[in-house]
């Protein structure tokens, strides 16, 4: 009986939120078609994960364990899944659209001869395939696409299925790995973590992002207390990365990250539809901009039209009463 | 050093688009080329007038994307191959075979791709490439020096930036926050005309119908699920801002 | 390739690429500079093109399915608006189905594209194929002249020569002003304000509404309650499946009567005419696609700059104001086009003898002089006046409305004569003297 099969991304010792989305999906899928609903870990300590895993309903976890995928590098990762598909032969392998996953999707597609199907906001396992929705032109139009193969890679964007639990007793399969240091030819020098990112932003319930409205240490000690306030990721339009004012792994939008929260809060954005593009996910959309005209209000539930400078102390002072009661 | 650049045509995502019977249209027909080609050409510019490399381009596409083609020619680039397809429903996986193709009797340092084409923001084709050509990789570059031969990468991973050497030859994609390519001068424009550009089809490549039968297509185009513009609230910021907060707590529920 | 071109053309709108096709076909080397990304993209006005003249430019353009065109005109009708009625003049005719077509509807964006495309093709058949260029995405900041002659541009660092210079830079006219021909401070209160967007259907719907057939188009002049009492008049314009429709709005008018506290933006002032009864009806189901904003000339001699040439310098299209206005359409591409075409040949002529003097170059008013484009500038200069005149947009439209109303009601009470109707609408509206003032003047001006 074949298999689908989902990569489970681990970040700090927690599963990702986004890859229980994807998993949640198969599971779904692979009830439909009465077929194996499989994960597979690759990480440093890869089977400390397969207890969170007993929740989503999986048969089988496929487990690569070494020390070498603490760092991100795609040679090993990629020798990983490939030994894995090798064994599973599954009919789908699905992901979720990270950074991460978008570093390999591309060369294990080649590598293992099998279309993929990337970032897409849903998805059918078919007869010859997989077919799905894309949002594509900037997330401006969705795509109806299909791949046929034996074997289907898909990328999901975050946000895009609800977690769904089930409860299941996972076997455990570990892969022998094993990489010289001459396969991997590139070498990783250094790692530079994002400053001040508490909470992932792909995963936050709420997100507080900040444009190019948002011009000094005063307007960003703002957005920092509404963050707080909320319990809120940060994130930031390119204006707001590029100028050096907040660290480019904040950036949300086609060239940064899709988020998917309860509640976005957009601060001094004008709604370019390449910032769109990573926030159509959200459920409620909150927007704050002088210019009645801009853009991101066609798209906000709440639209507060207003200098953020005079709205956000009292918005803020109002959300902290409102948290209290 | 010698640089690739594979350069893409698209479709400006601003201009307005409309589906009809499923199928995209474009009211004014405006292509452009990919933003994040765009900056892969300047970055390839910018070291090679540093470290005295040689740039050339290389497009797949309809005989009009060759002033796509002439733009990057333009902003600097010495040299430009234009394989000429007109068969619009190739996937990523077909344009890196066309281009493995192409490289696999070329000599180069490194091969730049744009992390992902503007209008379908696949980012598969670097990938494919990297592997088909053998070649070590990487993807996502926000920036890029020579260290001691080999290109020093700055790429945008997950939570952080990652510095990732890649040695020659490799392949490396490149996101638009990289720089801010050049809008060709006028001098750059004359140029470009007279720079040589080979024309040449996949057949010239020894490529079959067979070989670029797709396996991933596109069935429709839809509407996105509309979101409806919500209510906006104008006056007093501290009534507004409060009338807000209040709504999102017992309207809305997400507080 | 550093020599120095024979022509360094300004702008690439429909008169600077009207200048570049003639430039081509004539074998000179030119150079033609555009500010905007591509030609057309900063012209996203655009309407109704008159006339022939575009078949001179690219013979027999009707064969081909998707040009840079979207309908020929066959249907105009002329409307008289009150607050809640419309009366029309319309006029349909076969005649106007015969190429060449006498009015083809254009989107600039896309007609502007098309039409540099057209020159590129031409260049690469002329002899400079290798040094005639089309140049996107580049601002000319200066005309660089040398005594009294124009002999190159600078954009930016770059500075380029050549024998001579065609500004052909639209309504903003700064390197027109730069080089003395225009008075700086002269136009602001002939000038208009135009607004228009572009309306999306169903291709299906929009031929039905319109009783469209095949690429057969209409033209919709619109007078009176279309602007609130601001002079101006508005458009409808039917393209493949979209409608442009608009207002141009005098600027001083607007800047009085539409205040700040009053807040009458020329945006609101269109949602107003489209929510007008006559627009409604025939917009609804639309979506609109495009809005865009731009200034254009009154056509008021008066802003038409004395002097059109220098030494080695020629100004045409709407840099030279030539636009028209009298009511029954705008006609301000055509105009351009013509303009572009007379300058570029005088610039072939100057050529052949070597002669860039201000005596050579004035050879070009003098045949823009002949030209109808002139004629009818002077010609219809009371028509434009008296289009400009509060009557003419306040009153008459009320008046003729108010007749229309009793007219064409039918009570079951005794009907009055028409004759009775009309002395009521004018006792209503305004006073018989104004009206045969009006008279007059319109019997004289058209
Ligand atoms: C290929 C490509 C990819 C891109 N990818 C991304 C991406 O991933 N993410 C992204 O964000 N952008 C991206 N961009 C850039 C995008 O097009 C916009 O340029 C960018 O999003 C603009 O950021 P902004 O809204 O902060 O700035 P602006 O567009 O300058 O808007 C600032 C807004 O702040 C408002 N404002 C100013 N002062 C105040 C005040 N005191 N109070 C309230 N409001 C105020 C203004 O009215 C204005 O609406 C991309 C572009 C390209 C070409
Ligand atoms: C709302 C509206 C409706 C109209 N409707 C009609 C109609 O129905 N029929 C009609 O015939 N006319 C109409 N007109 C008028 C018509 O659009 C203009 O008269 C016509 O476009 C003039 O053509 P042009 O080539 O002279 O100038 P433009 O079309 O304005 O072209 C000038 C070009 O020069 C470029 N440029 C300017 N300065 C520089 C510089 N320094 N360096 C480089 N490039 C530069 C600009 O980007 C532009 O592309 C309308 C105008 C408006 C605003
Ligand atoms: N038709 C093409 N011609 C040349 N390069 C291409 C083409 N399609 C894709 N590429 C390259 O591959 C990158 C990613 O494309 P994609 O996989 O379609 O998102 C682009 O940014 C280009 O660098």
């Amino acid at each position: 009986m074949s298999s689908l099969l989902t990569f489970i991304s681990v970040n700090d010792g927690k599963i990702k939120r986004s890859s229980l989305e994807v998993l949640s999906r198969c599971r779904e899928e692979a009830e439909r078609l009465g077929l194996d609903n499989e994960a597979v870990v690759v990480a440093p300590d890869a089977s400390n994960y397969s207890e969170q895993l007993s929740g989503y309903g999986v048969s089988k976890v496929y487990v690569v364990e070494d020390p070498i995928f603490k760092n991100p590098l795609n040679t090993p990762l990629l020798k990983a899944l490939d030994a894995v598909i090798e064994k599973a032969a599954p009919r789908v392998v699905a992901f979720a659209s990270t950074e991460g996953s978008k570093d390999i999707l591309g060369a294990l597609s080649a590598s293992r001869n099998v279309p993929a199907l990337p970032d897409v906001s849903s998805f059918e396992v078919t007869d010859s395939g997989v077919s799905g929705k894309r949002p594509v032109m900037a997330a401006k139009i969705l795509s109806s696409v299909e791949a046929k193969g034996d074997t289907v890679l898909v990328s999901v964007r975050s946000g895009s299925y609800d977690l769904t639990e089930s409860s299941s007793e996972p076997e455990v399969e570990t892969i022998d790995f094993s990489v010289s240091e001459e396969e991997i030819k590139v070498v990783l020098k250094e790692i530079l973590s994002a400053s001040g990112d508490r909470v992932d932003l792909s995963e936050a319930e709420v997100v507080v992002a900040a444009g190019r409205g948002v011009r000094d240490e005063e307007g960003r000690e703002m957005i920092s207390e509404l963050a707080s306030v909320l319990n809120a990721g940060i994130g930031a339009s390119r204006a707001l990365t590029e100028s050096g004012a907040y660290d480019p792994s904040l950036q949300i939008g086609q060239t940064g990250k899709v988020v998917s929260p309860q509640l976005y809060i957009g601060i001094g954005i004008s709604g370019a539809i390449q910032h769109v593009a990573g926030i159509m996910n959200s459920k409620v959309i909150v927007a704050i901009n002088k210019d009645p005209d801009a853009p991101i209000f066609d798209i906000a539930d709440y639209g507060i039209v207003g200098d953020l400078y005079k709205v956000l102390p009292p918005f803020i002072e109002e959300i902290k009463k409102l948290k209290v009661s | 050093m010698k640089f690739y650049i594979c350069i893409k045509q698209v479709p400006d995502v601003n201009a307005p688009l409309q589906i009809k019977e499923g199928q995209l249209l474009q009211d004014t027909d405006r292509m452009i080329l990919n933003a994040y080609d765009a900056s892969a050409v300047e970055e390839a510019l910018v070291l090679s007038e540093k470290h005295d490399g040689e740039v050339e381009v290389v497009l797949i596409g309809p005989d009009k994307a060759k002033e796509t083609l002439r733009k990057a020619l333009a902003m600097g680039a010495d040299k430009g191959t234009h394989i000429v397809t007109e068969d619009e429903s190739y996937d990523s996986a077909v344009y890196s075979k066309i281009l493995t193709a192409f490289f696999n009797d070329k000599e180069y340092d490194y091969i730049f791709c744009g992390k992902q084409a503007q209008d379908t923001d696949s980012g598969l084709t670097g990938g494919m490439l990297a592997m088909q050509l053998d070649l070590p990789y990487t993807t996502n570059a926000v920036g890029m020096e020579f260290e001691n031969g080999s290109i020093l990468v700055k790429r945008q991973g997950d939570a952080g930036q990652e510095m990732i050497s890649v040695p020659s030859p490799g392949l490396v994609t490149c996101s638009n926050d990289m720089n801010e390519p050049r809008i060709p001068s006028l001098k750059g424009i004359m140029q470009s005309k007279r720079k040589p550009v080979d024309t040449i089809s996949t057949g010239d490549l020894g490529l079959s119908e067979d070989d670029l039968a797709v396996r991933t297509q596109i069935l429709s185009f839809e509407e996105k699920p509309e979101r409806e513009a919500g209510r906006k609230f104008e006056g007093e910021p501290d009534e507004v801002a409060r009338e807000v907060a209040k709504l999102l707590d017992e309207e809305a529920g997400v507080l | 390739m550093d020599e120095k071109f024979d022509c360094i053309i300004v702008g690439g709108g429909v008169a600077g690429l009207a200048a570049a096709m003639t430039l081509a076909r004539k074998n000179l080397k030119f150079l033609l500079i555009e500010k905007g990304e591509f030609a057309g993209a900063k012209n996203v006005s655009g309407g109704v093109l008159w006339g022939e003249d575009l078949a001179k430019l690219v013979p027999d353009y009707w064969e081909e399915e998707d040009g840079g065109w979207e309908r020929f005109i066959n249907h105009r009708r002329l409307t008289f608006l009150d607050e809640g009625s419309s009366f029309s003049v319309d006029f349909k005719s076969q005649h106007f189905n015969e190429t060449p077509y006498t009015g083809v509807v254009v989107l600039r964006s896309k007609f502007d594209r098309w039409l540099a495309g057209k020159v590129e093709e031409a260049i690469a058949e002329s002899d400079y194929a290798m040094d005639s260029f089309v140049a996107p995405n580049i601002l000319v900041e200066e005309i660089l002249m040398e005594g009294d002659k124009a002999v190159g541009i600078r954009a930016g660092e770059e500075k380029f020569y050549a024998d001579s210079v065609i500004l052909a830079e639209g309504v903003n006219n700064l390197l027109t002003r730069q080089v003395g021909l225009q008075d700086s401070y002269v136009p602001a209160d002939h000038m208009l304000t135009g607004v228009k967007e572009v309306i999306r259907f169903d291709q299906k719907v929009l031929e039905d509404r319109f009783q469209l057939n095949g690429l057969s188009g209409m033209s919709n002049e619109f007078v009176g309650y279309a602007t609130r009492g601001i002079e101006g008049g508005g458009f409808l314009y039917t393209n493949r499946d979209t409608l442009s429709i608009g207002l141009v709005l005098g600027l001083k008018d607007l800047r009085e009567k539409g205040s700040p506290d009053k807040k009458l933006t020329p945006y609101d002032i269109l949602n107003d005419f489209k929510n007008h009864p006559a627009i409604a009806d025939t917009i609804r189901g639309g979506e609109v696609v495009e809005y865009s904003a731009h200034i254009v000339s009154s056509g008021d001699k008066r802003v038409i700059p004395e002097k059109l040439y220098k030494a080695g310098l020629l100004v045409c299209g709407e840099a030279a104001n030539l636009l028209m206005n009298a009511g029954k359409a705008i006609q301000g591409m055509d105009y351009a086009i013509r303009s572009g075409i007379l300058a570029a040949e005088n610039i072939v002529q100057a050529k052949e003898k070597n002669d860039f003097s201000e005596a050579r170059m004035k050879a070009y008013q003098d045949e823009l002089e002949k030209s109808y484009i002139m004629k009818d500038i002077n010609n219809f200069q009371d028509a434009v006046h008296m289009l400009h005149d509060p009557l003419m947009y306040q009153k008459v439209p009320n008046l003729i409305n108010h007749f229309g109303r009793q007219f064409f009601s039918i009570s079951n009470r005794p009907t009055r004569k028409a004759r009775e109707m009309m002395r009521e609408s004018v006792k209503e509206h305004a006073s018989w003297w104004e009206l045969v003032k009006l008279g007059i003047k319109g019997a004289r001006s058209l």
